[in-house]
Order: C-alpha cells, then structure tokens, then sequence
C-alpha cells in the first residue's frame, strides 16, 4: 500500500484511491467561513426554511417588532425575484439584505457570504436568514447558520414532517404559525403535526405562533431568548443540535 | 434536487485526484448517498452520464452505495435500522435518537488508469 495517500497500487497502469469526502464540501468551506464571522462578532444565525407561504416573513415582522429595542436584528432574504420581503423587513427599522436568485430555488453559503458584506454585523446580536420558499432543497445547504427553524402552517396538512423527513429532522425547532386559523382548519391536528414531526427522531419541539390577527408569539420570542443568551453551542453542519435533557 | 450540479462538484474532486496522482483517466467511481441525504441516486447517476462528457471521466463507470438510516438511541445505546421518516429506538421505542448512517453525500473511491510512462511507485 502506497504510504503516502493510502491508496493501493496495482503494478502496471491502475490506483485505488480510498477517500471520505462530502460532495457538497466546497459549499461547506465557505459555511464554516461564515460561522467564523458570525461567531467573531457574538451574532446568532438563524436559518429560517418552510414551504412558501407559510408565513416566515410575517413572523419575522412580528418578530423584530417586539426585540427591536433589546436586541440588535438585521434580515438577509432570499428570494427568486424582488425585493418585496427586504422592504417589508426595512420598514420595522432594521436592515435587510435581499439576495434573489433568478432560478435558484435555496440559498448556497457563497450567496450569504455575499451578503454578510453588506450588513453591520460588528453591531448585530441577532441575523435572520429568511430562506427561498421550499421544502426540499434548503435543507441539504448548510449556510453558516448556528440554528435551523422551519415553520409550518396551518393550512397545510399536518402531516408535512412525514413527508419532508430531511428538513424537519434538520431542524432545531420548528414552529406551528397562523394558529389563529385553527378554528376554520377543520382537517389540521397540532397532535398529529407533533407525532409525525416526533417520529422523525431528535426531539425537536414545536411551538405555536401567530403573527397577524390574535398575536401569539411569547413561546417564539422566549426560545429566541433562551438561545440568544445561551453560550454559543455551534453546529459544525446543517444538522440539529441535539437539546439534551431538553 | 440539484444532481447536475452535484456531478459538477464531483467531477471536481474526482479530477483533482487524478492530476495529483498522475492520472490520464479515471475508470470508476464510488459514492454514497443515503436516504436521508437530500439528493436521489438515481437521478444522480443519470445526471453523471451527461456530466462526465469531455473530462478524464469520460468513460469512468459509478457505483452508488445507498445505507439504510442507522440510528443510535441516547437514551438506552442501542442501533436500529429504521424508515427515513421514522427514526426511533427498535429496543425502547425512544425518540432521542442520534443518526449514524443514512445521511451521507460522499465519495468513496476513485479506481484511476495512470498514465504508461510512470511507473506505479512514482505514484504518491
């Protein structure tokens, strides 16, 4: 066996080369780059994914609205087209970076990479990364973020975890928004939701929200809390952090 | 999801071990792709026949390995096989489980034909 890559030679014309590498290893670079900076400079990141529609930039709205004066936000959104999402964020007095993507269906590290250039980070406590509308792709694009968050909503079925077992099992939390509807949903169960979401191993848990007509966000804004003055326990991928004990 | 651009990455790397090794082709290729990984090996494996066009894996042949979903339980220890939307313990039935197969996007092994002029122990 050659000594220096491991690999074995075959006398003649051939070479084997064992290796152990992640195809996405290059996105993966330039994540962990990201991290670097964000943890260089004390900012939280938070991924946020779901379906479009489901209500992230509204959350988001509702969000800053009540923290702006404790904690320092700011927004990077992705979109395929306009800037719709980052004027929204703009208007509750925080800054807003809108990446949009032509085709692209989720953000890449390299495309927050390039955002991050444009935001005062040295001043942020908090950064959102309000993702592209999927359920599928965002998942498997680790963007530097220390937290993944995928919302659900109530007008759509509760059985999304089981059918979108790679993003739900990523995440971190997930939360249930637009629970204000739950009277005129007939078909959607929070029990159900949570069943099929705790099947999918890991513990995540879920919490309810509403943004819009009878506001519920305490739950959110105290798990936002918690992890904002917890010790920064990074996640070296994509992948959940596992809350022991809790 | 994404398989052409992933062949991309892939033919990267692949071609990237073959000029360092001092390569002129490569002849086969081993990935491993889970359940789990967010990307489908079929589709993967199509997408490599049209990828591959014009690079020293042009003619390479690819093998995908797919692992079942292996959790391991942190509550009792124990190693279940399980179904990609429903990981939980086969001992205890818990749901604190930690994934330990299944999720994988790699390459494995590249089988290279080195170029005739260098003999095989040149080859570090």
């Amino acid at each position: 066996m050659c000594k220096t890559c491991g690999c074995s030679v075959t006398p003649g014309s051939g070479a084997a080369v064992d290796v152990l590498q992640n195809l996405l290893a290059a996105n993966d670079r330039v994540a962990k780059h990201n991290r670097q900076h964000f943890d260089a400079h004390g900012v939280l990141a938070i991924n946020l994914m779901s379906s479009p529609g489901a209500g992230k930039t509204a959350l988001l709205e509702a969000t800053i609205a009540a923290m702006r004066n404790q904690y320092r936000i700011a927004v990077i959104e992705g979109d395929l087209e306009t800037e719709n999402d980052a004027v929204r964020i703009r208007a509750q007095g925080v800054p807003a970076v809108q990446i949009t993507t032509g085709g692209g269906c989720h953000l890449d590290a390299e495309l927050v990479h390039q955002a991050l250039h444009e935001l005062p980070l040295a001043g942020l406590d908090l950064l959102f990364i309000e993702n592209v509308g999927n359920l599928v792709c965002p998942a498997s694009f680790d963007l530097g973020q220390h937290l993944n968050v995928t919302l659900l909503s109530v007008t759509e079925g509760d059985d999304k975890p089981a059918k979108y077992p790679v993003i739900f099992r990523a995440s971190d939390l997930v939360v249930l928004s637009k629970t204000d509807l739950l009277g005129v949903m007939e078909d959607f169960e929070p029990a159900r939701a949570e069943a099929a979401l705790a099947a999918l191993g890991g513990g995540t848990p879920m919490i309810r929200t509403a943004a819009r007509r009878a506001p519920m966000l305490d739950p959110w804004l105290d798990w936002l809390a918690q992890r904002l003055a917890a010790p920064r326990a990074v996640s070296s991928s994509r992948r959940p952090l596992i809350a022991l004990g809790g | 999801m994404h398989e052409l651009s992933i062949c991309q990455a892939l033919l990267a790397q692949v071609t990237a071990i073959a000029s360092a090794r001092g390569a002129d082709a490569i002849e086969h290729i081993v990935l491993e792709v889970g359940p789990l990984s967010g990307v489908d090996a079929g589709l993967l494996a199509r997408a490599f026949e049209v990828a591959r066009a014009g690079s020293s894996a042009a003619d390479a042949t690819l093998s995908i390995e797919t692992p079942q979903v292996t959790v391991s339980c942190l509550s009792c220890g124990a190693r279940s096989q399980t179904p990609p939307n429903r990981l939980l313990c086969d001992a205890c039935g818990g749901y604190r489980t930690r994934i330990v197969a299944g999720d994988e996007l790699n390459l494995r092994r590249v089988e290279l034909r080195l170029r005739e002029s260098l003999p095989a122990s040149a080859v570090a």
